[in-house]
This record gives structure tokens, sequence and C-alpha cells, in this order.
């Protein structure tokens, strides 16, 4: 009787201990998982940065391609800032504005992250607003300004999470982009919104 | 009483005045029911400031050295300052209130008048209080957006009493508050330089831009920085993911952070 307890009570020690640590782990994973977009377009945005001198735009402009078709779910981003206006666009019309809107995005990156002088990425902490969607709290440290807070809401696409908000100071640039692009669609139609997007590409590509 | 107090007690007086009017959109869901009047003001601001004030603020920064500009920012920061302070006391944060006076003591003194700022490096840095913010934690919500002379709400627009009020110049004579007022404001222009280019470079519709930026940002403020992140879950109308008919609160300018 004594060997069959101590039995039992190994076995449910081992039981406890092997869930509990899987657990752990799968917490582990999950929140490495959840920091891969971000530290990903952390760590481009300093290459960036730091051959801003010696690479043209274009070669700086494919890094962040890379990083913004692989870890922004885009077509989200694009229907949330449309918004209703996205369900009055045909495909064709609504794949042309994820293309253009991406373009912006990754032109615009490589525009404002255009020298080095020391800065850097921390993450802060993580905080989670729905069972597959999650805040990285993170903080860009720069040598001569303030530090700039830049969180990213991050949620889980199938397999793989993808940032879907990029949140600076407190500005949340969906939302931002939603009041500016509609205003447009408002007042002069979406295809002058595609053309307005097009003269914002050009002008950072050249600048 | 001089002439300039008189002009300042009547901006208040009608500050004041427009707040009152304007109390009664404040319930409503759209946070800008003035928008057409706004949209007016806003596009002579834009005119003058483009063809006036934002050259004369960039050639301030091309004759300035940068110790200099630096330290006339300080000076009118440090006398903004008590506005601060009031405001700390005022949400209840007396901690922040005593280490924000010390501040002021320090920079007004050892600091020349405010002209340095030597609390920052021993930790006390600014901090960054109004009556707006006071009147959010209250429970006072944003009420409309207002654009006079830059952006603003019926509930934000009220600091300027107390920050008025508090701020010595307010009790010079004009001779002195002319010159001091038109450095201040060519000096607090050229601070928003960059963010004013910044904004131009994104904007397609800049006053829809600007409006939805200042919300977003006051909203930071008032949660000192740490709004609750389910705030911004709203913007994707949850289903998840399905965000077709999200938009039409934006459509009539509703913060989509709460």
């Amino acid at each position: 009787m004594t060997l069959k307890l101590q039995h039992l009570l190994k076995t449910t020690i081992f039981i406890s201990l092997s869930f509990f640590s899987c657990m752990t782990w799968a917490e582990i994973d999950q929140e490495q998982a959840i920091h891969v977009p971000v530290n990903t377009l952390h760590t481009s945005l300093l290459s960036i940065m730091e051959n801003a001198d010696t690479k043209s735009f274009q070669e700086r402009y494919d890094v962040m391609e890379e990083v913004v078709v692989t870890h922004f779910n885009s077509p989200l981003i694009a229907k949330v800032i449309l918004s209703r206006h996205w369900k009055t666009l045909n495909e064709q019309s609504q794949a042309d504005f994820i293309d253009l809107f991406n373009r912006l995005t990754i032109s615009t990156y490589v525009n404002r992250f255009d020298s080095f002088s020391g800065e850097s990425f921390s993450n802060l902490s993580i905080e989670q607003m729905k069972e597959n969607r999650f805040m990285v709290k993170t903080v860009f440290v720069r040598t001569e300004n303030k530090p700039v807070s830049f969180n990213y809401i991050v949620q889980n696409d199938g397999d793989e999470w993808k940032i879907i908000s990029v949140i600076a100071n407190g500005i949340n640039d969906l939302s931002l982009k939603r009041a500016d692009y509609s205003a447009i669609i408002k007042e002069k139609g979406f295809d002058s919104l595609m053309a307005s997007l097009k003269e914002k590409i050009s002008d950072l590509q050249t600048k | 009483m001089t002439g300039w107090r008189l002009i300042n007690i009547s901006k208040l007086l009608i500050l004041t005045g427009i707040v009152s009017l304007a109390t009664g959109c404040a319930t409503t869901q759209n946070n800008d029911p003035l928008e057409s009047g706004n949209r007016v003001v806003f596009n002579v601001t834009e005119t003058l400031d483009k063809h006036f004030i934002k050259p004369v603020a960039e050639s301030y920064v091309d004759v300035t050295p940068v110790p200099v500009r630096t330290s006339v920012t300080n000076f009118f920061n440090n006398l903004g300052y008590l506005n601060v302070i009031l405001n700390d006391f005022l949400q209840g944060k007396f901690e922040q209130g005593i280490t924000d006076m010390l501040r002021f003591t320090y920079n007004s003194t050892f600091g020349i008048a405010g002209l340095f700022d030597i609390s920052t490096p021993i930790g006390m840095p600014a901090n960054n209080e109004d009556f707006g913010q006071t009147l959010a934690t209250w429970g006072v919500d944003q009420g409309s957006y207002l654009y006079l002379l830059g952006p603003s709400s019926t509930r934000d627009i009220t600091d300027e009493v107390p920050s008025t009020l508090l701020n010595p110049f307010f009790y010079l004579s004009g001779i002195v508050f002319a010159p001091i007022s038109a450095l201040n404001a060519v000096n607090t222009r050229a601070n928003l330089l960059e963010q004013s280019n910044i904004r131009d470079e994104a904007a397609l519709d800049t006053y829809s831009f600007t409006r939805e930026a200042y919300l977003q940002q006051r909203e930071f403020q008032v949660h000192d920085g740490e709004p609750p992140a389910t705030g911004y879950d709203d913007i994707f109308g949850d289903a998840g993911g399905d965000v077709g008919n999200a938009g039409d609160e934006e459509e009539s300018g509703m913060l989509v952070i709460e």
C-alpha cells in the first residue's frame, strides 16, 4: 500500500511538473513568436539607418519590402483603413490599394529612418488584448532627442503573428490614415486617393 | 489697466464663451460638429503660417544657435510651469506636485530665471499637465473639436484661463509683453517645424490628419503615456478581423480611442 501510494505520488508529481513545464514553454514560445515581426522590423530599421550613407534608396527599400510584405497583415490593414469604402471596391481595386499602401509604408520607413547616431529599440512589455491579439510595447531611444514610444498590435494570422497596427507616441497610424483617406474619398473619390498616394510615394522616393 | 491686459481678458472671455456655447455639442457622438467653421479657421491660419509665420520661424532657426533656442524654450516653459503645478494638485498627484514645485524653484533660481533646465539631470524631468487633462481625470469628455490658433477642444480650451492667469507675463505692461510674446510665438513655431514638416509629408487632408493626431495625442497625455491597450481594439470592429462595416463612426470624426 505504501509503495502504491509512493508510486501514485511520484506519478502525480511527474505529470504535474510535465504539465506546468509544457505550459511555461508554450507561453515562452508564444511570446517569442509574437515578438518576431516586431524584432525583425526593428533590426531592419536599424540596418537601413546604419547603411543610409552607403546603400541606395532602392537597396534599403528592398530590405524593408521583405519585412513589410512578410510581417505586416496588409490586407487587414487596408480593410480597416478604407473601412466601409472597402466593400464598394472590386477585387482588382482592393489589390491595387494594398500594393500602393505597402509601397507607401516601405517608402516612408526608408525616408524617415535615414541616418544613424546610436539609436536603439528596447522591448518594454507585452499585453494581451484578445485571445489572438497582443500589444507589444517598445521604445525607440534617441541620443539627441526624447525617446519615442512605439507600440505594435500583433495578431495571429493562421500560423504566424503579424503586425496590424503601429502606434507612435499614442498616435495610431491606422486611425490617422483612416480619417485622412476617408476625407479624400468623401470629397474627391477613390481614384483621387490613389493618385494622391502615388504622388506621396514619388515625393518620398525623390527627397 | 493696460490695453494688452484688456486684450488678454477679452480673449479669455471669448474663449470661455465659446466653451459655454459648445457645451451643448459635447454629448454628441460626433467629435467635430463644428467642422465647417473649424476648416475655415484652419485654412486661414495655415495660409498665414505658410506665408508669414513659418518663414519667420525658419529664419529664426537659421540665425539662432541651438543653445540659445534651448534656453529661450526653457525660459518660457518655466514661466508656464505654475500651471503644471496647479494641475498636478488638482489631479491628486501630490508627490509629482511637490517635485514640480522644487523643479520650478531650482530652475527659477539656480537655472537663472529658467534659462537653464538644471532639474532634469538631477532626476526632476518636466511633466506635462494642464487643465484639459485635469477635467479629463474628473470625468469630463473631450467635447467638440475646436480649431482656433491651433487644435483644441471645448474641454481643452478651458486651460487658456489658468495658464494665462498663472503666467507672470500676463501682468506685465504692453511694452514688455508684446516683443516677448512675439519671441515666444516664433520660438514655439520653430520647435514645431519638424512635426509640421512630417505632417505635410504624410497627410493627404491636413485638416483631418491634424484633428485625428491631436485627439489621439491628448488621450495619450491624459493617461500619462499609458492609455489602456483595449481602447485600440475599437477600430477593428471586431468580428475576427471582419471590419467591413467599421468606420462609420470615423466618418463623423469620432475618436477611435476611448
